[in-house]
């Protein structure tokens, strides 16, 4: 797949951006920082809507393999900031999307970052829970 | 007879090439993401000069206009004392417990300490923000969403990029109302004390959330801020609130902020499609009160 992802300021802007952008909603309350999962998707949909993104598809690798989940994001104004725009994931895309599991045991994850499989480049996800991969037992401290 | 077309002379085809190569070159901004801001003062090494004098208005008074973001000791980025680029934006520590500063933490009445209590356990999954609703100034200045302010001799408007909220001031020191209808940011009448904008504020309504532990305001709350732009960079304000329908006492903390630059105010609409309640299966809870 060609990289017509991103631009290249951008992409390496939202790379530098260490520092976590939470976003809308109370996320330890939905989502467990404690459960980190990593899952190669085929994108089916985007919803590129506030206050949050939404990316849908199916696993296409490992034991999850054709199931279906939904992926939370940042809101378009945090990714916009980051180097995404609203077509960078199309369907049929193949990512791997890198976050945390719902409380309520459905296949939801909230993203922390995002790569597309074909270039490896990568995106973080403005996630509510922060961008930065958490180290064991740290909890976000600032959810809305 | 016939008349041959007229045709655009040279220098009108060369203005309108012109025009649009300036569109184009436009268009390459991401929309207004990374658009200079104006008259930023900077370092040789280019970085924005955090302590260069504050811009004034034209009474001489600081202008306090700018983009704002919250300043966190705690995050990496922040505790530089960098200015934000709109792409590192952090709530402060006081988004959480605005009393985070004070010693025994805030002084609330009996009868709100166990919705604070219950309000902090279930981890605010009632909080208005979630449901959409605007956010107090006082909760807004912690939170991860930029203020702009827009300032005049005779009015300070923060614009707030969440839910295109807006919260207006009147620095001509006028009379507050006497009977206000609760508002959601109240009615605030400032003046100035040397370089010291003091705003008075009252009028808000019961039960608004001024953290995310749930702490709130009253009807009957009386809320003063000194603000300062000590520099270029920073803004302090000093809130005082005197609420005595939810705290034995005054109480009074130190919020601070950091200017924004290259970045611009990006839509942030909540209702467009909030997911948190639906997904959670909450019901809203009543407003609170003794």
């Amino acid at each position: 797949m060609k990289p017509s992802l991103f631009h290249l300021p951008a992409l390496v802007l939202g790379l530098l951006a260490a520092a976590a952008s939470e976003a809308h909603h109370s996320f330890p309350a939905q989502y467990d920082i404690d459960k980190p999962i990593t899952l190669t998707v085929t994108v089916s949909k985007v919803e590129w809507t506030n206050p949050h993104i939404f990316i849908y598809g199916e696993v296409s690798e490992g034991e999850r393999s054709g199931t279906a989940w939904a992926f939370e994001m940042g809101g378009p104004n945090t990714l916009l900031r980051k180097g995404w725009k609203r077509d960078s994931l199309k369907p049929a895309d193949v990512v791997v999307i890198e976050g945390s599991l719902a409380r309520d045991g459905s296949n939801l994850v909230n993203a922390r970052s995002v790569t597309l499989q074909a270039t490896g480049r990568k995106l973080f996800a403005g996630s509510s829970g922060g961008d930065e991969v958490p180290t064991a037992g740290q909890k976000p401290s600032t959810p809305p | 007879m016939t008349t041959a077309p007229r045709l655009p002379r040279p220098s009108a085809v060369l203005s309108l090439v012109s025009l649009l190569a300036l569109l184009c070159a436009g268009g390459l901004q991401a929309q207004w993401i990374g658009y200079p801001t104006a008259d930023v003062p900077r370092r040789s090494d280019g970085s924005v000069d955090m302590q260069a004098p504050a811009p004034r208005l034209p009474s001489g008074k600081p202008d306090l206009s700018g983009i704002w973001v919250p300043v966190n000791p705690n995050r990496r980025s922040n505790g530089e004392d960098v200015a934000s680029d709109g792409n590192d934006i952090a709530s402060s520590p006081h988004m959480a417990n605005i009393g985070a500063d004070l010693p025994g933490g805030l002084p609330y009445q009996e009868w709100l300490k166990p919705i604070v209590k219950q309000r902090t356990e279930n981890l605010a999954i009632d909080d208005p923000h979630i449901r959409c609703l605007p956010d107090n100034f006082l909760r807004a200045y912690g939170l991860p969403h930029m203020l702009k302010y827009v300032h005049t001799d005779g009015l300070w408007v923060t614009l707030n990029e969440m839910n295109a909220g807006y919260r207006q001031v009147f620095t001509d020191a006028r009379a507050l109302p006497e009977d206000p209808t609760p508002s959601w940011q109240g009615y605030s009448s400032a003046h100035w004390e040397g370089d010291t904008l003091v705003v008075d504020t009252i009028g808000v309504r019961d039960d608004t959330w001024i953290d995310w532990n749930g702490s709130v305001l009253t009807e009957a709350a009386r809320v003063r801020e000194k603000i300062s732009r000590p520099d270029y960079g920073h803004v302090v304000i000093e809130v005082t609130v005197d609420d005595p329908r939810a705290y034995t006492q005054p109480w009074t903390v130190t919020l601070r902020q950091r200017i924004a630059v290259d970045a611009e105010l990006i839509d942030e609409i909540c209702l467009e499609n909030e997911q948190f309640v639906r997904l959670m299966g909450l019901t809203p809870e009543p407003a609170a009160s003794p």
